[in-house]
């Protein structure tokens, strides 16, 4: 493709050549000892290509040391979160045209540390995540029967299980933006998801990390997690919920070891 | 204390902040005992800077400091305020500086200037309730 | 070697790029340091009213015009609009950040706008708004003309 003039690149599957839109990307690169530069790469733009598809350009016919981390390419594998345009969007998702600016910048995630170019070492969000115990917790070593559930008994957590774990939450949040202890929105959302789930008795085992210095009572409210979220997960309302179970149990004494018995939360196993 | 009973007592003591610090904004206004209500009276044109009332005059202050009620509310408003200030403090700085030992160390600290805080306020309302030195 | 790229503190006062919840929370941030290091400022000046007549009344026309300029019901005002707004938006805060009158979990649809930071949430901002707009007008209107609406 070398020397080759722009324009006759076209790719297949899009639409016709629109326009010609500058891509302005921070590049880093571990092995060079240098700090994070930025670097503008023109491409042309067909109707129907996202950001990731320019990425994807520009690794093929521009600079092939760009580095990006994608998979699905529909917004199911929550692999491609990155800072477009100072917003935190999946890359795959994100029309260009739609965004209706000639020059995009695109930023890796925040608050993580950065492996190189637009990849974010997320290990920090799974680490958060295994903290708040993310499995259903029960006394029995087997259980006798299944867990039984109501349809309304699901709902209660149901939009919490959507969450797949792009980790823009953490990059978007305020707090997590200087306390890196915090555990954020998605590891919160999550504890909450496993607490208001009724076949769980995890409660007291939960507290330690969620009512913690850098726990549930760091949030305070901005939204920013949801504004970015991008299956609607809402973990701001997750982590306000709660603090609605913390709250109403603020003077009940929890045994932090021993039996993991929830306050008034009753096993629904063997109920039929 | 658990954080949850620390956030608890923010917000409880945020609530009562906005009661008794209503009665604080009422008092240099509508409340006060000056019969002017505006908060400085200057003597003659503003070029003059003498203050002859209105209700921050040494004297209508001192009135509202020598009651009892205001004292009471004042030392109460005080202590919610204290609390409620520092708290917050505590959060903002250990979200500045994570980790277990920056933490301690915000809080001893933080607990100090509170009590210095606390008690140099309390002196005042103490002291001016008996009339002073 | 990786790099932290970290936002950092600074963030906290950024809230463009997200929504309404995301101002708010800047200003009660904002308005919280400003507050409480105001208390400290007022305890020390409201303890000189030990101190005799004299001291206690050059104190207040110094603090009234300071710098020889008559900015002192500027600052009260500044004091007041912080004020009003860190008490109206710490209520609105108690009532939500305890999870009373938020939406119940209900299923994500596609543009996946939050219903969170919509709904009775919003009805509370505008009580805010409006319950800063009367406080601060007819205390701005006192500590400049002394008359009471």
């Amino acid at each position: 493709m070398e020397g080759s003039d722009m324009q006759e690149i076209v790719l297949k599957g899009f639409g016709e050549v629109v326009k010609t839109i500058t891509f302005r990307i921070r590049r880093y690169d571990p092995e060079n000892k240098e700090l994070p530069k930025y670097m503008e790469y023109k491409v042309p733009i067909q109707k129907g290509m996202t950001v990731l598809d320019s990425i994807l350009y520009i690794k093929e016919h521009l600079d092939h040391s760009l580095a990006a981390r994608y998979s699905c390419r529909m917004g199911i594998c929550g692999s491609c979160g990155m800072i477009i345009n100072g917003k935190e969007k999946l890359a795959c998702q994100t029309q260009v045209l739609e965004l209706g600016k000639n020059l995009i910048k695109v930023d890796p995630m925040g608050n993580y540390e950065i492996t190189k170019d637009l990849v974010p070492d997320v290990s920090k969000l799974f680490r958060n995540h295994e903290t708040v115990k993310p499995f259903i917790i029960r006394e029995e070593e087997e259980p006798k029967s299944e867990f039984l559930q109501t349809p309304e008994q699901r709902e209660e957590f149901a939009m919490f299980t959507d969450c797949i774990l792009c980790g823009m939450c953490l990059s978007a949040c305020p707090t997590s933006a200087s306390d890196e202890l915090y555990l954020g929105p998605q590891a919160l959302a999550q504890g909450y998801r496993y607490i208001a789930d009724n076949r769980d008795l995890g409660f007291n085992e939960r507290l330690n990390a969620l009512d913690s210095k850098h726990g549930v009572w760091r949030c305070h409210f901005s939204g920013a997690c949801s504004e970015v979220c991008p299956k609607g997960v809402d973990p701001a309302l997750a982590i306000q919920l709660l603090r609605q179970v913390l709250t109403t149990n603020v003077f009940v004494k929890f045994k932090q070891k021993g039996t993991t018995k929830a306050p008034e939360r009753k096993s629904v196993s063997g109920v039929s | 204390m658990r954080e949850s009973q620390l956030m608890f007592l923010q917000y409880l003591t945020g609530l009562l902040v906005v009661v008794f610090g209503s009665f604080h904004f009422l008092l240099i206004s509508v409340l006060s005992p000056s019969p002017d209500k505006i908060l400085y009276a200057y003597s003659g044109t503003s070029g003059a800077h003498v203050l002859v009332g209105g209700t921050l005059f040494y004297s209508w202050v001192r009135a509202v400091y020598s009651s009892l009620i205001w004292g009471s509310v004042l030392e109460l408003l005080l202590t919610f305020l204290v609390f409620h200030v520092f708290n917050g403090f505590r959060v903002v700085l250990s979200e500045i500086f994570p980790g277990t030992r920056a933490d301690k160390i915000i809080t001893y600290a933080l607990v100090i200037v509170a009590l210095v805080v606390f008690i140099w306020g309390s002196r005042t309302v103490v002291l001016a309730l008996n009339g002073g030195f | 070697m990786t790099i932290e790229n970290k936002k950092g503190w600074i963030f906290w006062f950024n809230p463009f790029k997200y929504g309404t919840d995301r101002w708010m929370y800047a200003l009660h941030r904002l308005t919280g340091i400003v507050l409480g290091l105001y208390l400290m400022a007022h305890v020390w000046e409201t303890s000189n009213i030990l101190n005799g007549p004299v001291t206690w009344n050059k104190i207040m026309v110094d603090l009234d015009y300071p710098f020889g300029v008559h900015y002192g019901p500027y600052i009260l005002s500044a004091i007041l609009i912080a004020a009003s707004y860190h008490a109206l938006n710490g209520i609105r805060l108690t009532i939500v950040e305890n999870g009373l009158l938020l939406p119940k979990p209900y299923r994500p649809e596609f543009p996946y706008k939050p219903k969170s930071l919509k709904g009775l949430n919003n009805v509370l901002k505008l009580a805010v708004a409006i319950f800063m707009l009367v406080i601060c007008g007819i205390g701005i209107v006192f500590i400049f003309t002394g008359a009471i609406v």
